[in-house]
């Protein structure tokens, strides 16, 4: 389909526009989107988050107690996700791990944090991890052959595996 | 008159393409509902919680809070134009704070779609710099906050597109050549692809005022804080090389004559027009700014033409004028600025 706008080049972008409950489509190309003055991507994130949890299978059979399930600590069911595309609370996350484990596989490509852990709750997490980022970093100095740097993780990694003995992270 | 935040104020690490380099992270309080699921009592809650974790950041000097209820229209779009609040934190200021340092550089703001929003801003090309900056903040926090985190999940957040890391990193470039010889949709367009993404000046929805991109990462599950920005640094790389191309190939021989016709003319448009709107300003204005980085322009002072880039927006000018105005007075204030402002880096230049 050819962009509604410039008639020239295809159209890759579907922009959706409410006014006095009148809703319009337009068509337009990567070009006219961007210079589009109404043109929002929020608005498409959420019609975007929302098709991510229809297609989890949701919108078919599914079995009542599903449905009926509710977050314990903000009470929201994942209806409610789902219509919004936001999560009600950090339990709505332990709530629904099995219907949101696809959708951030989707979004994401992994359902796996690898990144920073709170020092104060997790502290021995925490050092683990950076242990796992200066081995990684010293791997890769090693490999492009940077010794005096690799030389300096490798410091940094004999001090937190003290540390990890010690107990006293 | 107000001093405009410190990363906007002067030119950093490869000023001449890159304005402005940004982390984010989100954070929310354990066992309390997300701000939009939230009821007032439990988002007052949060308010009080974080106002007495204000004290934490004393190591990274002083800091305010300021619940935006407390400030009036002008003063919330100022730092909406300074990138310190995000334009919905602005719309609705009822049960919402800022937390802002003295140099403007560090917000956090409270009850925005997380409760938490922690954000680092920094001049020029400075992504190790404004990550190192953002963890310290976090950390600090966090001797006094209980974050919402689980070991598999991460960070939790309300937008599932956040959680994990949820980090933001975001490098806002100027790439006027790229978009004279039309190839910026090549050059930005395959980033999706990559785990990244491309917005305009002002965020979600907004236009590419005065060449102006900001790139960012769009994966927060299954990278390190330092993988994503290591993948950032990357891809800045290498258009900074194409822009860098571009800007040469503007300045061959054979079209060295036309570019600096295309120049000097919109330069004689800010020396002369009587009323701007802010997006012809804008567009002008990179002009300028392209034709002083490449030399084809002399000129006093890169930092005070960064500047102008923000001034000239409407809370900026009403705010230099004192008052609110209407639009048309604006346009011709925002002309008699740029000309005024122009005239004294003539002068100082000489
Ligand atoms: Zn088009
Ligand atoms: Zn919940």
């Amino acid at each position: 389909m050819l962009c509604d706008k410039c008639g020239k080049q295809e159209a890759t972008v579907k922009f959706v526009q409410i006014e006095n409950n009148k809703k319009t489509e337009l068509h337009l190309c990567r070009d006219c989107a961007h210079g589009y003055p109404g043109f929002s991507t929020g608005f498409d994130l959420q019609h975007l988050l929302s098709s991510l949890f229809q297609s989890v299978g949701l919108g078919q059979a599914v079995a009542p107690t599903v449905t009926m399930k509710t977050c314990p600590t903000c009470g929201r069911s994942i209806a409610d996700i789902q219509k919004t595309g936001r999560l009600g609370c950090g339990s709505c996350y332990e709530a629904f791990r099995e219907e949101l484990n696809p959708v951030l596989r989707r979004l994401h490509g992994s359902g796996n944090h690898t990144g920073k852990v709170p020092a104060r709750a997790f502290p021995k997490v925490r050092t683990a991890r950076q242990m796992e980022e200066l081995r990684r970093r010293l791997e890769e100095c090693v490999r492009l052959e940077k010794y005096e740097e690799a030389a300096k993780y490798r410091d940094e990694l004999r001090l937190l595996e003290k540390q990890l003995a010690g107990g006293e992270a | 008159m107000r001093e405009i935040a410190s990363w906007m104020r002067r030119t950093g690490p490869m000023g001449d393409i890159v304005l402005g380099t940004r982390c984010r992270l989100a954070r929310n309080l354990a066992g309390i509902p997300f701000p939009e699921a939230a009821t007032r009592e439990q988002l007052r809650e949060v308010l009080t919680k974080t106002a007495a974790a204000v004290a934490e950041l004393e190591a990274l000097g002083t800091f305010t809070y300021r619940e935006m209820a407390t400030m009036d229209a002008l003063e919330r779009e100022i730092l909406v134009e300074e990138h310190l609040i995000s334009p919905s934190h602005m719309q609705n200021p009822a049960h919402k704070a800022v937390i802002l340092n003295a140099e403007h550089n560090i917000s956090i703001m409270v009850n925005e779609e997380d409760h938490l929003r922690i954000q680092v801003l920094k001049p020029g090309l400075q992504l190790n710099e404004a990550w190192e900056r953002a963890t310290e903040v976090d950390d600090l926090l966090e001797q006094h906050l209980d974050f919402a985190f689980d070991l598999q999940t991460g960070y939790l957040t309300a937008c599932p597109t956040n959680v994990g890391t949820a980090l933001r990193a975001s490098v806002m470039f100027h790439l006027p050549a790229l978009q004279r010889v039309k190839k910026v949709q090549e050059v930005l367009g395959a980033v999706s692809k990559f785990g990244l993404t491309v917005r305009g000046l002002y965020g979600e929805g907004s236009d590419a005022w005065g060449n102006v991109y900001q790139l960012s990462n769009q994966i927060t599950l299954g990278q390190s804080e330092d993988e994503t920005i290591e993948h950032l640094a990357r891809f800045t790389a290498q258009i900074l090389y194409s822009e860098q191309q571009a800007r040469e190939y503007l300045l061959e021989q054979e079209r060295r004559l036309t570019t600096e016709d295309w120049l000097y003319r919109s330069y004689g448009i800010l020396q002369n027009a009587r009323m701007i709107t802010s997006q012809e300003a804008m567009e002008l204005l990179s002009d300028l700014k392209l034709g002083v980085d490449l030399g084809v322009i002399e000129h006093g002072d890169p930092d005070l033409l960064k500047q102008l880039m923000v001034q000239i927006r409407s809370a900026h000018l009403q705010s230099i004028m004192g008052q609110p105005l209407p639009v048309q007075e604006r346009d011709r204030l925002r002309a008699s600025l740029i000309r005024e402002t122009l005239q004294k880096q003539i002068t100082k230049g000489e």
